[in-house]
Formats: C-alpha cells, structure tokens, sequence
C-alpha cells in the first residue's frame, strides 16, 4: 500500500461525492461513478486487511500538523481495534449501488460523502479531526432522510436531528474540557489519543464529561435509553441509507467509545462499567421484546439492530480480552448479516412495494434461492455457530461471564430473544400459504444472485475461519486490556500515595 | 496418548458435503425441470454410507489398540483463539464417540434408504435429503468434536435440522409453529450450556479447552462452581432431550415427516443431552449433588411422559412421549453415575425406538397419513412384516427379556438401587410397567381386533421394499444387541461397559446377587402385568374409550402447554405490544418531543420581544448595558 492510502481512501469518496453534486450527469451515470469508486474503496480496503500485520501498532500512519497552536494535527492510522471497523465501511457499499439502481443523482452523491467521511471517523486519531469527520458523516444522512426518505420522513429526521445535534454538542463541550485539561498538567496543546491516555482525569466535572462523550456515542449506537429516534429513521430513511445508520454508522459509536473514551476515562469508565452494561442489556432485552410486535418487516429489523447493538455495547464494557474482541468482531460479523437484511427488505420493497409483513407469506416456494440467502444472514442475526453471529457473541457472553455473572446471564438471553422474532417474522414471511401478491415474487437474477453471493460467503466463511478476523485484532485488543487495567492499578496506588502529600501541599 | 488419524476429520464432512450438493441442486431446479428422484436418493445416501464405512473404520483401529490409549485426535485448523481461551476445531474419536458413531451412522443411512421409499412422490424430495444429510454432518460434529465449544457447533447445528424438518410441510401454519417452538425451547436449554461452558472455562479452561485437558485440571474445581457448570450445563440436556421443565417441545415435533422423528428425535439428536453428561462424567462424578438433581429430573420425566403416554390417540405422540420417558430412564442412569448404563441404553433405544417409529411410519403410509389408532384395528393380517417387526420393537421397549431393552433398562435400574437410590429404583420400575402397559396399548389397539375403518383397512399393505428391509434389520438389531453387555449374572462381561470405561469415570458397584435378582424380578413384574392389563383390555378389539377424569387430564398433558402459553408465550408477546404501542411512542420518547416543544415555546416567547418599535429597543439596550456595567465592576473587584 501506498503512503497516502487512508487520506485516498477518505478523500476519493468525498471528492467523488461534491463533484457529483455538481457535475451535470444522469442516474445511470452517477451511479457508475458511485459504484467505480465503492469498488476501488473495496480493492483498496482488501488489500490493507491482507497486509495488516498482526501486532497491536497503529499502522498506516499519517501525521501533520494542521494548527500547531491548539495541536490539532492530522493524524490517520489503523490498528487492530478499528480494522474491522474499517472493512465494514470500506467494503460493503458496493452492495448499496448493485441494489438501488433507480436512485437520483443526488443520493449517490450523499453516499458517497458519508462513506468518506465514515472512513474518516474511523481512521482519524485525533479528537478533533474524528469530531470533524464524525459531524460530516451526520450531513448526507439527515440529507438521504429528509429528501429521498418515506413518507413520515420530516418527523424522523426531526428527531434524529435534534437527538444528534445535542449529542454532537455535548462531545464538543468534553472535547475542549479534555483538551484544556491537557494543557493544565502537560504545559502544551494536544488531541491525539496518545497524548491524551495519559491524563489523569479525576475530580467532579471528569464524571459529567465522561457522560458528555458516552451519551454522545450512546445516542449513536444506540444505547438504551438513548435509542427512540432509530426505529423512525431506520423505517423511514431509504433502505440504503438504513443499510449505512445500521451497518457501520452505528459501530462508530461503538468504536468511538473504544477509541476515545475508555482510554482518556478509564476510571470513569471502570467505576459506570456496570451501570453502562445494564443499559445494553436492557436496550438488547427491550428492542428484542419491541420486535416481536412489529408490522412493518424493516421496523423488526431495526429493532433487531438496535437489540444486538446492545450486546456489541455490553461486550466492550466488560473490559476483558475476550468480550472485547468479541465486540470487535461481531461490528463486522453484525455489518454483514444485518446489513444484508435490510437489502434484502429493500429489494423485496422494490418488488412487492410493501413492508408489511402480513402481506407476504410463501415466497420460499417462489424464489428459494433468495430465501435461502435470507435465512443465512437470519441464522447470523441469531447467532448460529457456523455463520459470523456466533463466535462475536459467543466470546462476549464468555466475557460477560468474567465480568459479572448476572449481566452474563441477561446478555444470554439474547440467544433466545433473537429467535422468537426472527423466526416467527420467518415463519410470516417465507413459510405459509402464498398470498395473491407473494405467488408472483421472482426469485433473484443470476445477477443479483452473484452480487450477494460475496457477502453470504463472508458470513459463513467469517463463522468457520474466524481466526484470519481475530489474529489481527486480538493483539490491539489485548493490548488495549491490558493499558486499561495498568493505568487503573497504577492511578488506585497514585491515589492512595498521593492523597496525604497533596494534603501536606495545601497546608 | 493421542494419536493422529486425519481421516475422522472426513467422517462429518461427508454428509456435509452431501448436504451442499443436494441443496444447490434442489434449490437451482425445483422451479423449473425437477431432477428424478433417483438423483436425489444416490446423493444423499453416499455421504452417510461412507461416514458409516470410516465410522467402522475408527472402531476397528481402537480395537487394535490398547484400553487405556484408545485416543484418536485430529485438529485441522484452529477455530478461534482469544486471550487464553483456545478452541480448535478438532475431532477426537475415543470408545465413547465412536459408539455413538457406529449407531448413529448406522441408523442414520438405514433411514436414509427408508426415505427413499417414504418421501416417494414428495416436490420437496431433494430438500428433504440435504436437510437430512446436514443433520447427520451436525450429529456427527457433535459427536466427535474434541471440547464443548465444538460440540456446541454440532449441538447448534441438530437443532437447526431439527427446526427445517420439523417445519418441512412449510405450508400448514401448525407446523412451523412446532418447528419454532422447538428451535426455542432448546435455545432456552443452550443459553445455560454457554454459561455453563464459559464458567467451565474462567474456572479451569486456561489450560485448555478440549475434553481431555478439561478432564486432567478437573481437579481443580471449586464445588459452587464445578456444581453450577454442572446444573447449567444439564439445563442445556435438558432442552436438547427434551426433559422437565423443557419436554414440550419433543411431542409437537412429530409434525415432521415420521423418518425425521425416527432419526432425530428419538435415536440420535434427542440422546445428545445424555451423550454430553457422559461427556462430562469426570465432573458429574465430582459432585454427586449435581448428579442427584439429574438422576431425579430424569426419572420424573420418565413417569410423567409416561403417564401422557398412556392416554395419546395419536400413533406417534405415544411414541414420542414414549422417548421422552425413555430419555429419562437415561438421565437416571447417568445421574447415578452409572454413565455406561446410561449410554448403552441410547445405543438400545436408538434400535428399538427408531424401528418403532419407522414402523409407524409405514402404518401411516398404509393408512393415507391417517395417525389416530382408534381408526385403525387388526393390521397384523394385512401388514405382517411390519407386525412382526414392530412387535419386536415393543417387547424390547417394553423390557422383555431377552431383548435389548430388557438389559438396558435393567442396567439402569440395577445401578440406582446397588448405588442407594431407592427412591428412583422405585419410579423407576412403576415406569417400567406403565411402558410395557402403553406399548402394548398401541400394539392390541392397531394390529389386533377388528378392522375400524373398513376402508383404509382394505387398501393397508406391506411397504415397499426399500421401508421394510430397514425394519427388518433395525429389528434383528433390536432383539440382539442387548448381548453386547450381558452382566455377569447372564454369564455375560459387560462389555460394552467395559470398551467405555476409557472415556468415562465411573465405579461400578459391588452387591451382592440377592441385589440383582431383585432388581431383574422387579423389572420383569412391571413387564408382565403391564402387558397383562393391556392384553386384556385391547387384545380382542377395545371400543374407542371416552377420556374423563384423569384420563382427560392426561389425554390433554396435565395442560402443561396452557400453562407454558399463559405464563410465558403470552405476557412475552403482550409485552412486546405495550413496548411498541405504548412505552415506545408515549414515554420514553417523552424527552425528544418535549425538548422540540421547548424550542417552539421559547422561540414564541422571544416572538414577544420582537415588537418591532424603536423604542422598546432602546429600553433592551439601557438594560443590557447596565447589567453589562454592573457584572463587570463586580468583576473588577
């Protein structure tokens, strides 16, 4: 790989996306730029994971820097935390262009933007340049929902608006708040993770930007309570953009909290882990339980994503090797599976122009070949051993287990939500007596068929040889560990030597 | 200890491969030219034979080697390693795993060839074989895996087969309602065998994950923990095999083509749960708590199954509530920690039970899909291959010695009461005669008496070929293999027991014959009058009886399933509803549209100040300005 490859990465997409914007072009045609360069992101993107070297460094580094007076510089890298992060928004898209074929010029050029600045969020280890990236990202989607959304989109948006806009306000509060601190104990300006690991945050106004940055991330991934705006805007947004909020938008919360927040407030972060692994499991138990009342077969699925979102949140919270890696991998093994699903409600949108699901019924007699591809991303919704779902959830319930045998019990339970509404949406769906309008459902083209063909591969591939996935990420995950629990025994003893001298000082 | 043998690692992988093949095809063609039959039947039976050849194969290299190195291991690649957890995918065939292989194998290509005959005609013909050929690929991974987390791959992957083919007829609602209760119910059972297994791991698994590690550092457990891995671990029994409290979902799974109840739910898929206890003996034995609460849910689900059993009209609701009672008698065994009873009545069962089942098979597809006994009578005239055959089955359900259930049983039983269990030894044979007297039931009921449905009975006949070989064969195994452990009261060495011992840990009891010989007359009793008082009620063609009182009570199964629905089916769904109806939009959704509200009241309220005269203005300014003078003059000081 070349130096500049992440900035390429990044920039062809956004470059790409404003001069569409601007470049007087058909559909037909903007969409084949879309799709060229989703799939150069691709090429590119699969050549860095097959080079990635299996040690917890950041590779792939890019630093210079941009205002030397505040040290904000720009700063790009991967390592193992972000790499599947990384695939999930470099290597997907080109499935949103194959699909949605009958989409105006304008959306692709919104997707096109949101994916460079994704790849942004994910790459940058500044705080100020991910906070640059991760506002940009928010754009085109507000955009895609509100222009091209269906027909309760003014509302969604409205609410995914004001939900963001106050979550984005409060990580830019605690951003200065930690970037002043910085310069307090350090003597100089900086926002580079690295810099910024090494504060030692304590005393009051640490807890309530500890909650600025969570409550940031929380709204994103969602996390229970935070979670309302995603069942309209998923329903509501275009399934594209669903695929984009469920499939990678949401693991940058997740990332975010990796990335960011444990490291800088690791003794915040230690002393809420319980209460913040409550609320993913009570979010996992909730929109688990929410789906089984649903109608409209992409609401279920977004309460779905929501639902397993909770356990990837769990997992990060139980601060163990296992549980974290687990996360890590179910963001990609969770990109895939239900990221797929919501294209594959899309495509049957386009073709039955309906959502609900009593209006279908029997298709697996029409077209088996697509309910079989269905029923394979579903067993990997739901966690079956074999397919992607298992092992991330697996290693987080095991870690889960280290960490609290309760929570572990609750996040189990997630084995047996998942099934009910899956397999009883299934059952309504694909089973059944055909309906007047499912008796006509085609089953996919050989196209098509070959277009999802890579991914289904992946979700099972990623199920029996998972190891290729976590050799690279285990070590930034061990490493990261065992920072966090270094820094916490460490800063334990600080406090206990250092309480009696600062008393000594004052008198 | 352990000895290479790549060529296990195939036995799993052939079915599978099958599987794929036979899917691919189906799934290309069955909406335009269907492929014949015949395709299909070659494919799908290829994969079980060769497994069954290989399985053979691995039993005759262990015997050639010494007891105590009886270990063949193969690890093709490692599955996943985190941290100190380490799990590959590996296989290990040792004389536990090969028994099962044997019989599994064994029994799952005869009923692979009976399908041939049974699915005859069916549009699904091929789906129907790569579903089985995925089962038969999953049992043998469950199997052979070398740790729990491989087994959980296999133990996963049955349930799954086991939910297509109980929902094979997609298009009747019931049946994929059955198929999902049951894919439900044993993911309850699975949530606790992955809690159990990572307890299991954060206690001892550092060291390794596989069985044989396991079983060196087993020591080292603590006896809350090593109790808790224990009792989760059987929770996840206990939804696999179908055992109080999670039995409901065994019964309702007969809505599946009856070769699949045969196969999997009563000769290998069901037997898992026992298999993995076995698995696990080296635990089970260290806490002989954990192993009481086994032993007496086991039994307990033997005599309430059994009781179900005796009032059923529906040929194989009696025999699948006859397995779950079977089941039982297995989990007894091997909570008293007599594990080699235990599984030498799976390998038993899995004869008798699936030439039962296959037998009723082919009573039903004599009699036109009619499954209710009491439209049944006197068959024995126009279906003798099927009689005789089915009457073996029975007797050797029933514990007729010399049968292989008699010595299967009788192992069981025998070990409760040498090992101080009186209380289960006593359940234990009112079972035994409640069975004998339910089998006997269905046989009077169906092949003796007069005809009751003249018609069907006109055009009832023997099955083809391709179904009654099976029969026959299944039958010859079921009279004879209970000789393979002849206890030594017989003249016999426990031999099967014996090929175990290296795979499990067990101590057998020592008692004295008198011990024996009473355990022996108490099973033959309970054989003898069951039978007895099922002669003389069914044998000379019964009316159909009216279920009162008690009986309408067992008919209707205590009402266990009103009770699950009301309790737990129904408040999960009401309260998914109150969440998206109620909680969802009007309450925790509260804060956003108050805070958009807030927004229109407070730029309504700054509407007010806009007046839009000069003057007003002015009057804003005087006081901006002089609270600006006053903050900072209290500022300067």
């Amino acid at each position: 790989m070349f130096e500049y490859a992440l900035s390429f990465m990044i920039f062809l997409p956004i470059l790409g996306g404003l001069a569409l914007l601007f470049a007087p072009v058909g559909r037909g045609p903007a969409r084949g730029i879309g799709m060229g360069i989703a799939l150069v992101v691709l090429a590119m993107g699969v050549e860095l994971f097959i080079g990635f070297a299996a040690t917890g460094e950041m590779q792939h580094v890019e630093h210079r820097p941009w205002s030397t007076a505040l040290g904000i510089s720009y700063s790009l890298g991967v390592d193992g935390i972000s790499l599947l992060v990384l695939m999930a928004g470099a290597v997907l898209f080109p499935l949103v262009y194959a699909v949605f074929t009958t989409r105006e010029k304008g959306f692709y050029a919104n997707l096109l933007l949101v994916q460079g600045a994704m790849i942004g969020a994910i790459c940058a280890t500044d705080l100020v340049l991910f906070y640059i990236f991760w506002e940009v990202m928010l754009l085109p989607v507000f955009f895609m929902i509100g222009i091209y959304g269906g027909e309760q989109r003014l509302p969604a948006t409205l609410k995914i608006t004001i939900y963001t806009i106050a979550g984005s306000l409060l990580m830019l509060a605690a951003l200065i708040y930690v970037g002043v601190t910085h310069h307090e104990q350090f003597g100089f300006w900086s926002f580079a993770v690295a810099d910024l690991s090494a504060l030692e945050l304590r005393g009051g106004f640490t807890a309530v930007a500890f909650f600025m940055f969570m409550v940031a991330f929380a709204i994103k991934i969602p996390l229970f309570p935070f979670h309302t705006w995603l069942p309209d805007a998923y329903t509501e947004a275009p399934t594209s953009t669903t695929f984009v909020l469920s499939a990678i938008m949401a693991k940058i919360g997740v990332y975010g909290v990796i990335r960011f927040v444990i490291p800088i407030f690791d003794l915040e972060f230690a002393r809420w882990a319980m209460l913040l692994s409550l609320a993913g499991v009570a979010g996992m138990i909730y929109c688990g339980l929410a789906a089984i009342a649903q109608q409209d077969i992409k609401r279920l699925l977004a309460f779905s994503s929501a639902s397993h979102m909770g356990i990837i949140a769990v997992g990060v919270f139980c601060m163990n090797v296992q549980a974290l890696t687990g996360s890590l991998f179910q963001i990609a093994a969770h990109a895939t599976s239900t990221g797929v699903l919501f294209l594959f409600v899309g495509l049957m949108e386009e073709r039955m122009q309906t959502r609900r699901i009593d209006d279908f019924g029997g298709i697996a007699y029409q077209a088996p070949i697509f309910a079989t591809f269905f029923a394979i991303a579903m067993l990997a919704s739901v966690g079956l051993p074999g397919t992607s779902g298992f092992i991330g959830e697996f290693l987080i319930i095991l870690g889960a287990v280290k960490f609290s045998m309760p929570i572990a019990i609750l996040t189990g339970t997630t084995l047996v939500i998942g099934v009910c509404y899956m397999l009883w949406m299934f059952q309504r769906v694909f089973f059944e007596q055909a309906g007047e309008r499912s008796a006509r459902f085609q089953d996919l083209k050989l196209t098509e068929a070959l277009t999802f063909l890579p991914v289904i591969l992946l979700i099972i591939g990623m199920g029996i040889f998972p190891q290729a996935f976590i050799s690279k990420i285990e070590p930034a995950a061990q490493q990261q560990v065992a920072q966090f629990q270094s820094s916490g025994k460490s800063e334990v003893a600080v406090t206990a030597q250092a309480a009696p001298s600062r008393l000594n000082h004052q008198n | 200890m352990e000895t290479t043998a790549a060529y296990i690692s195939l036995i799993p992988l052939f079915p599978l491969v099958g599987a794929l093949i036979t899917g691919l095809l189906h799934m290309f063609t069955c909406r335009s030219r269907k492929l014949p039959e015949s395709v299909y039947a070659t494919l799908g039976c290829i994969g079980p034979l060769l497994s069954l050849f290989f399985a053979v194969v691995v039993f005759v290299h262990l015997k050639g080697m010494p007891a105590e190195e009886r270990f063949l291991s193969h690890i093709p690649f490692t599955w996943f390693a985190v941290g100190d957890l380490r799990v590959d995918m590996g296989f290990l065939a040792d004389p536990l795993s090969s028994l099962m292989l044997l019989f599994v194998t064994f029994i799952g290509s005869l009923i692979h060839i009976y399908s041939i005959g049974y699915m005859a005609g069916d549009d699904n013909f091929g789906k129907f074989f790569s579903y089985l050929n995925l089962f038969l690929g999953a049992m043998l991974i469950l199997v052979l895996g070398n740790g729990p987390v491989v087994m959980f791959v296999g133990w996963e992957g049955v349930g799954l087969c086991s939910y297509l083919l109980i929902s094979f007829y997609s298009k009747e609602r019931d049946n994929v309602l059955a198929g999902n209760k049951a894919f439900i119910v044993n993911r309850i059972g699975d949530l606790g065998f992955v809690l159990g297994v990572s307890l299991l791991f954060w206690a001892i698994g550092a060291g390794g994950f596989d069985y044989l590690s396991l079983q060196a550092n087993a020591s080292g457990l603590a006896p809350a923990v090593g109790i808790a891995v224990c009792l989760l671990l059987f929770l996840g029994a206990c939804g696999k095999s179908a055992q109080i409290p999670l039995y409901v979902w065994l019964p309702d799974a007969m809505a599946g083509p009856t070769p699949v109840s045969a196969l999997i739910h009563a000769a290998t898929m069901v037997t898992a749960g026992v298999y993995m206890v076995a698995r696990f003996s080296f635990l089970y034995v260290q806490f002989p708590i954990a192993g009481s609460v086994v032993a007496w849910v086991g039994i307990l689900t033997a005599l309430l199954a059994a009781i179900f059993g005796l009032f059923q009209r529906d040929i194989k609701k009696i025999l699948a509530y006859s397995t779950v009672s079977q089941l039982g008698y297995m989990f007894a065994g091997v909570g008293v920690a007599a594990y080699s009873a235990g599984i030498f009545h799976v390998f038993t069962h899995a004869f008798f039970k699936a030439l039962l089942f296959l037998g009723a098979g082919a009573v039903i597809y004599a009699m036109h899909h009619q499954q209710d006994i009491w439209k049944m009578g006197g068959l024995k005239k126009k279906m003798p291959k099927t009689y005789w055959t089915m009457l073996v089955g029975a007797l050797a359900l029933a514990g007729c010695p010399p049968l292989s259930g008699f010595f299967s049983k009788d192992e069981i039983l025998f070990s409760a009461l040498a090992k101080g269990h009186t209380g289960i030894w006593i359940v234990g044979v009112v079972v035994a005669g409640l069975t004998a007297y339910y089998t006997f039931r269905m046989i009077f009921v169906v092949f003796h008496g007069q005809p009751r449905d003249q018609h069907a009975y006109d055009q009832a006949q023997d099955a083809p070929a391709v179904m009654t070989v099976p029969l026959i064969i299944l039958a010859v195994g079921a009279f004879f293999v209970g000789f393979l452990n002849l206890p030594g009261i017989f003249g016999g060495n426990l031999q099967v027991s014996h090929w175990l011992a290296p795979s499990l840990t067990e101590s057998h009891p020592h008692v004295g014959i008198g011990v024996e010989l009473l355990a022996i007359f108490a099973g033959v009793a309970a054989f003898a009058i069951g039978i007895y008082i099922a002669y003389r009620k069914f044998n000379e063609g019964a009316p159909e009886p009216e279920y009162q009182g008690f009986a309408r009570f067992g008919y209707h199964k205590f009402y266990v399933d009103e009770v699950y629905n009301a309790l737990f089916v129904q408040p999960y769904k009401a309260f998914g509803g109150v969440i998206s109806r109620i909680l969802e939009p009007k309450v925790v959704d509260l804060p956003v549209r108050l805070s958009a509200r807030l927004y229109r009241w407070g730029g309504n309220a700054f509407k007010a100040l806009q007046v839009g005269y000069v003057r007003v203005y002015a009057i804003y300014m005087v006081i901006g300005l002089s609270l600006m003078s006053l903050f900072l003059s209290q500022s300067i000081n």
